[in-house]
């Protein structure tokens, strides 16, 4: 398939993943989705498809009130008591992804925007949902809530369709609107924030904890451009913030030391706030295959799944 | 250092262009839209700024190149005196000028003046060149340029100085001190300026320049003598005719300028060396007396007089002498048509009147003017006569000798065309009976004739009514001094030889015009027989200091040649052109005689300028700031120097060729460090 490129990172053996700038192309979301998470399970050994409902988890003591349909009547044979069956309740999970459209994510040094990147990050993530029959929604925000496609089992296209014709205008606040969603999201799900997190990593953990109140699960998604990294500019220019219009003359030799140690520190802020809080984070490079952030999304999921 | 272009350095603006095209230029070009400054914004702006330039040498050799060349242009030069500092202490040139007029007689000034010109000369190193001047009313050098083997001459010719007649000038002594430094080649130049420091004699600057460098050394000979000193400074003589002999009246004018009144003094006229009449004098400070002598009888010519007063710290300005000789008459033969026409007597009656000069009349006829009259006479006035050609012939004589010809036409007027004297042609009598009289239109003010009528109300010509003229053509070398109100000329004017000829172009009677009956004919005719006859009031005396020539006290301007008699005695023979002049230097009579020397031709008196008795002094610094052109010319004290050659001025401004190369030179440093760069 001439699609595919030849990253391969080495975290993930076996898997074959494709050039976000290539599949940016492409321009079909849910083809872009489908190709992604077909190719990514193709290369995964395990079955994705755990979580079923039918999984045994655990076998506890009959109290009264219990369900007598749930008794195990083999161990009642064996040991003449009465023990409870537990399976994991994982069907029909809501599955929210939170998508930053602030100005600042309209950026990209490589062919391709952080917003690019995030929709389609966005679409995989919904289609991979969606594979698994859970219910999947959609809710894009810059300073307030922009688009909102409640979680549904027959929301797949409507997000697929809202994440199509995302525009950036306005610059981006993240508490507001995070704060509100918090309360909006009565039923236990697993909710994605995928954002720059152009913050104080304070504020960001601040605006994000609250989504978790509701036993919600929470997977954060920092997108970043190569050049925000890596500053890899070479020409003294002036330069321009998309959000505020704010100039600033920069001559980026001077300061790709600094400014890499400041991102270094923010970055490194936000994973231990985020860890403490027991928040999910993810950094992703523009510039790193999609797959990359699936399965670190998958194995987190089935990290949770295990914990329980 | 100074710069003879000093506005380039407007230039150095330029400069600001290699850092604004690194600093603000570059950032305007490029806009990069970047998420978020919130990072960039936490890196210290001010870092960010001061890094910006790249490299920092390359910035620098840029900036000096370009500062180097605006430097070029505003043509740097290094000042003499900073050259000469640099050179430091050298051999000098000293000028001692010495002030020996006559002030410096006061008391004891002029010992004092020998000793501080002394200490100058032994003050002088093996290396240093001396120089004397002497100077009064002019400056002499007494010994120029003396090496240190020469140093005796230069003590013997301050101690044979004494003071002299004349009066205190610093302006020339300063331009002779300025040529022998300016001849100089010694490194220093100083100039000692020993004097009395009248106030009188400073007039502002005059020229007087020094060198630049130049250190001038005032040195002040003031104070002293407590004592009243007194000045005649002038007589005035009263003419008086006394049973026909000529006498005059002496009044003199005694001046005290000393510090303390006179009293009990003597004032005594003198004539001819005896002391004839006294007079007691008494002068409060700063007080002028007039004293009045009893008139005097002029015994002859070339009387010799003096006015002399007591004894007192200053001599010399107390005599004063003057010269007196009866008055000389200006003889005038006026030619007339006889009995007759009577025409001459308006001429006559007119000139009957003068005093100052005494004219002396004689009328004769054309054919009646003898070779004695014209031998004796200055003035020759044609009234309207037929001229034969022999009488102007020996007319012609005349006027080239020195004579002086009025010719008046009438009708009756006519000339030998052979005979070229005459100022203009004449031609046929315009009659202006009818109609309009003719008058006086233009005339030439800024003649001697006409000059006491160039003032307002000072005579009106327009009066006079012309009612006939002759039509006159001017020769090419004459003047046309007054025209006719037609334009036709009226009265020109030609020099044949030594002497001048006028043409009236219309009569001097009334048979052509009333000009004879108007107020301005007098004065006219006066004016213009004064005129022709070259008549000066002979000065009873001149001032030292005026120049005498040969000619003077003759009566007509002869070929000059004799002897001059000074009152020291010296005998100073004149050459036979007549081109050489004295100069008085001494008080007293100068006597001139002629070639063999027995008879005596004019006696001049020879005063003193009493302005300088006045002892008033003046701060020196005023004539050291003048000669040194201020503060910054010169120095009171210190170094000297060079002379300035256009060629040392030349090398003193090539400064701007070096600096000029090296800036082209850091340019080209320029572009290989920048090669180098951009291939790194």
């Amino acid at each position: 398939m001439s699609l595919m490129a030849s990253h391969n990172p080495s975290a993930i053996p076996g898997a074959r993943f494709m050039d976000p700038v290539v599949l940016a192309r492409i321009g079909n979301l849910s083809l872009v989705s489908r190709a992604v998470v077909d190719g990514f399970i193709n290369g995964l050994h395990k079955a994705p498809y755990f979580g079923a409902s039918v999984d045994f988890a655990e076998h506890r003591g009959y109290v009264p009130g219990d369900d007598i349909r749930r008794v195990d009547w083999r161990v009642w044979a064996r040991t003449d008591r009465y023990y409870v069956k537990e399976y994991e309740a994982e069907s029909n999970m809501n599955f929210s992804v939170l998508l930053d459209i602030s100005k600042s994510m309209d950026y990209g040094s490589i062919g391709m925007t952080k917003l690019d990147y995030a929709r389609m990050l966005t679409a995989c993530l919904t289609n991979l949902v969606h594979h698994q029959r859970d219910r999947v929604g959609f809710v894009a925000f810059d300073e307030d809530i922009v688009e909102h496609v409640p979680p549904s089992a027959k929301h797949m296209e409507t997000v697929l369709h809202v994440l199509d014709r995302l525009k950036p205008g306005r610059p981006g606040r993240l508490r507001e609107p995070l704060h509100k969603l918090a309360e909006h999201f009565g039923r236990r799900g697993v909710l994605v924030v995928i954002s720059d997190f152009y913050a104080d990593p304070e504020t960001v953990v601040d605006a994000v904890t609250p989504l978790r109140f509701r036993g919600n699960d929470l997977v954060v998604f920092h997108v970043l451009d190569p050049a925000e990294i890596e500053f890899g500019f070479t020409n003294a220019s002036a330069f321009e913030d998309l959000e505020s219009g704010e100039q600033l003359p920069v001559v980026p030799e001077a300061m790709r030391k600094e400014y890499r140690s400041l991102v270094r520190a923010h970055i490194d802020a936000l994973q231990q706030r985020f860890s403490e809080v027991r928040v999910d984070y993810t950094l992703l490079d523009t510039s790193k295959p999609l797959d990359h952030a699936l399965f670190r999304y998958l194995s987190s999921r089935e990290k949770k799944l295990r914990l329980r | 250092m100074s710069f003879l272009a000093p506005l380039f350095f407007a230039a150095l603006a330029a400069l600001a262009i290699p850092v604004l095209i690194h600093l603000i230029q570059r950032e305007k070009k490029q806009v990069v839209r970047f998420p978020s400054l919130m990072f960039v914004q936490r890196v210290p702006y001010k870092s960010v700024r001061r890094r910006r330039i790249h490299n920092w040498l390359l910035l620098c050799v840029r900036l000096t190149a370009l500062a180097l060349i605006v430097l070029a242009f505003a043509r740097p030069f290094l000042r003499r005196d900073t050259l000469n500092t640099a050179v430091g202490a050298g051999a000098r040139e000293v000028v001692v000028l010495l002030d020996d007029s006559y002030s410096l007689a006061y008391g004891d000034h002029w010992e004092r003046a020998r000793a501080a010109a002394s200490n100058a000369i032994n003050g002088l190193g093996p290396d240093d060149r001396g120089s004397l001047v002497l100077f009064g009313s002019g400056a002499e050098i007494a010994l120029r340029s003396a090496a240190s083997g020469d140093r005796p001459r230069l003590a013997a010719a301050v101690a044979a100085a004494r003071p002299g007649a004349s009066a205190t000038r610093y302006a020339p002594a300063l331009k002779v001190a300025g040529s022998i430094l300016a001849e100089s080649s010694l490194p220093r130049r100083e100039v000692v300026l020993i004097s009395d420091f009248q106030r009188g004699g400073w007039r502002g600057e005059e020229g007087a320049r020094l060198p630049e460098g130049t250190t001038v050394t005032p040195v002040a000979i003031a104070g002293g003598a407590d004592a009243p000193n007194v000045a005649v400074t002038g007589v005035s003589l009263a003419r008086s005719t006394f049973s026909n002999q000529e006498r005059v009246a002496v009044t003199a004018v005694a001046v005290n300028r000393g510090t303390r009144a006179l009293r009990g003094g003597q004032l005594s006229l003198e004539i001819g060396g005896r002391p004839i009449q006294s007079k007691p004098l008494d002068v409060e400070v700063n007080g002028s007396v007039s004293v009045v002598f009893d008139p005097v009888t002029v015994a002859g010519a070339f009387m010799r007089g003096s006015v002399r007063a007591s004894d007192d710290a200053l001599a010399v300005d107390n005599a004063f002498h003057f010269v007196v000789s009866p008055a000389q008459p200006v003889r005038v033969i006026v030619v007339d048509r006889g009995a007759t026409g009577g025409g001459a007597l308006y001429l006559t009656r007119a000139l009957a009147i003068g005093e100052a000069p005494r004219f002396e009349t004689v009328v004769r006829q054309p054919d009646a003017v003898a070779e004695d009259d014209l031998r004796r006479a200055s003035v020759v006035l044609l009234n309207d006569v037929a001229v034969p050609a022999a009488l102007a012939r020996r007319l012609q004589r005349f006027v080239e000798g020195g004579g002086g010809l009025l010719v008046a036409l009438g009708p009756r007027a006519s000339w030998s065309p052979d005979v070229d004297v005459l100022p203009a042609a004449i031609e046929a009598p315009v009659d202006r009976t009818r109609g309009d009289a003719a008058r006086l239109g233009t005339l030439e003010f800024g003649h001697p004739g006409f000059e006491p009528f160039r003032a307002p109300r000072s005579g009106d010509f327009a009066a006079a009514r012309i009612y006939g003229y002759r039509a006159v053509k001017p020769a090419a070398d004459a003047q046309v001094l007054a025209r006719f109100d037609g334009g036709a000329p009226a009265l020109v004017e030609r020099r044949v030889g030594a002497g001048k000829v006028l043409l009236w172009a219309s009569s001097l009677d009334l048979s052509w015009s009333d000009f004879p009956l108007k107020p301005v004919y007098l004065p006219f005719v006066h004016r213009a027989a004064r005129h022709l006859a070259s008549y000066s009031e002979p000065a009873p005396w001149l001032t030292v200091g005026q120049v005498l020539d040969a000619s003077a006290g003759a009566a007509r301007s002869q070929p000059a040649s004799g002897v001059v008699l000074t009152p020291s005695g010296r005998r100073v023979s004149m050459d036979e052109e007549g081109a050489e002049v004295i100069e008085l230097a001494e008080q007293g009579f100068y006597e001139l005689r002629n070639r063999s020397g027995d008879a005596v031709t004019a006696v001049v008196a020879s005063n003193v300028d009493t302005a300088e008795s006045d002892l008033t002094p003046m701060d020196p610094k005023e004539i050291v700031a003048a000669a040194t052109a201020g503060p910054g010319g010169g120095r009171e004290a210190g170094g000297s120097g060079q002379p300035v050659t256009p060629e040392t001025q030349e090398r003193s401004q090539r400064l701007w060729w070096y600096v000029l190369c090296l800036g082209i030179l850091l340019l080209g440093a320029d572009t290989v460090i920048s090669n180098r760069l951009s291939k790194s």
